[in-house]
């Protein structure tokens, strides 16, 4: 994994906060992402495969496989009232262009 | 299939006096006409001649809030009777919902029935704007904003009133809705065809750059006015992967969901880049993507058009960046 996709990482969970309307900080380390909302402190580091992503809390590690986990392990802590939408593809076609 | 069509605007707005104009045009026949009224005793529908090739039903009460089955139940019905041979043979369907609807969950009851699917698709949403008083409206009532933000066209209505567009009410239309063309109409007079046969994707239609929520010059409650409504269009120059671009729309159904009001868009897939692929979706459901025979011009950058409340630019454009390279880092990898 590029540093270049951490930064890109860094940069999506501190736009999630802003969108989510979550108080907090979102700082890059040299290697992880700490974030600070509320009284949770969050450590963000790359993981060994299968995962590409780890998430401390209170101590506790869980790997996550990709950006789309690790968004929803992050906003489950910081945002818990957050009820998740699912993805829905209509049944009818659009319109042939 | 049959197109759908929704027409909707603010109470006043000109639905009606449009629709009675349109069903009058030979190039309009053959129309089977839905209209929405709210309240207990109907009118709309006898404000409206119809040729002799088209029909109009009646339901009251709002559609978006209470009746949304008894959407599906009557475009399941006038189907019905379409195969018996009870009405016209009518080659298109419009709904023309109450003035005080919310479009997105009629969209949602038309778009998401199975049975409907198979004969029924809906071909786009044409909304009305009243040029004397749209501005006034737009910032008292927060449907009339979401009705604007989810055409593919919007009329403007009562052009002869006034000498020209009020420059507030184009500036409003043009920041809320930048990618719907503006198309004048007085005393409901418009060629039919720029309305009913526009396609959802419209390679004229204008893209706003990306940008951060608009300023609003004046002192508003914004809930109350429901500013918190922004247009903003992501542009990527190089093919996007499929599977980034499927994750990029589940993440934003799962985060954003009822607050991403429209997606529209022509992106270049990786796997396919002779074909653009269109996209279209309401809130958290998406039409499958539907891949162009070719481009429809030179233009071949991927440009995504979404409306949505309380969504910042940047979090749409972080996420697909950083999707992007994770699915790219995985493929490589591989």
């Amino acid at each position: 994994m590029t540093d270049d996709t951490v930064e890109l990482v860094h940069r999506l969970l501190a736009a999630s906060l802003d969108a989510w309307h979550v108080d907090g900080r979102v700082e890059r380390e040299a290697d992880h992402i700490t974030i600070t909302a509320g009284e949770h402190s969050l450590l963000i580091a790359r993981g060994a495969p299968p995962f590409r992503w780890t998430v401390t809390l209170a101590g506790r590690e869980r790997g996550v496989t990709s950006i789309a986990g690790l968004l929803r392990t992050v906003r489950r802590v910081v945002d818990p009232d957050h009820q998740a939408s699912r993805l829905r593809i209509a049944p009818s076609p659009l319109v042939p262009s | 299939m049959i197109p759908v069509t929704v027409l909707t605007g603010f109470l006043g707005s000109g639905k009606t006096t449009l629709l009675g104009k349109l069903l009058k045009s030979p190039a309009f026949a053959r129309t089977a006409v839905i209209i929405n009224e709210f309240g207990e005793v109907g009118l709309d529908h006898d404000l409206i001649e119809t040729g002799d090739e088209s029909f109009i039903t009646l339901q009251t009460g709002c559609l978006c809030c209470t009746i949304r089955g008894d959407l599906v139940l009557t475009l399941a019905d006038v189907l019905r009777r379409r195969d018996e041979g009870t009405v016209t043979p009518f080659d298109r369907v419009v709904i023309e919902t109450s003035g005080l609807a919310d479009p997105a969950p009629i969209l949602h009851a038309v778009m998401s029935d199975d049975a409907l699917a198979e004969r029924l698709t809906l071909s786009g949403v044409v909304t009305t704007v009243d040029a004397v008083n749209g501005a006034a409206t737009l910032a008292r009532q927060p449907e009339s904003i979401k009705q604007v933000a989810v055409a593919d066209r919007l009329v403007l209505t009562k052009t002869d009133l006034v000498d020209e567009t009020p420059a507030a009410l184009s500036d409003r239309l043009a920041a809320l809705n930048p990618s719907a063309p503006v198309l004048p109409a007085s005393f409901g007079d418009i060629d039919p065809a720029r309305l009913f046969d526009a396609r959802i994707w419209d390679p004229s239609g204008k893209l706003a750059p990306a940008e951060e929520p608009h300023e609003h010059h004046a002192e508003h409650d914004r809930n109350r006015h429901d500013e918190r409504i922004t247009c903003f269009a992501l542009i990527r120059e190089q093919p996007i992967p499929a599977v980034a671009l499927t994750l990029f729309l589940e993440v934003l159904a799962e985060h954003c969901g009822a607050d991403l009001l429209r997606l529209k868009g022509i992106v270049a897939i990786a796997e396919s880049p002779e074909r653009p692929a269109v996209i279209h979706g309401v809130q958290h459901m998406f039409h499958a993507p539907a891949f162009l025979e070719r481009w429809p011009s030179e233009d071949r950058r991927s440009r995504l058009v979404l409306i949505a409340r309380d969504l910042p630019c940047a979090f749409a454009e972080a996420l697909l960046d950083a999707i992007e390279a994770e699915v790219r880092e995985t493929q490589s990898s591989r």
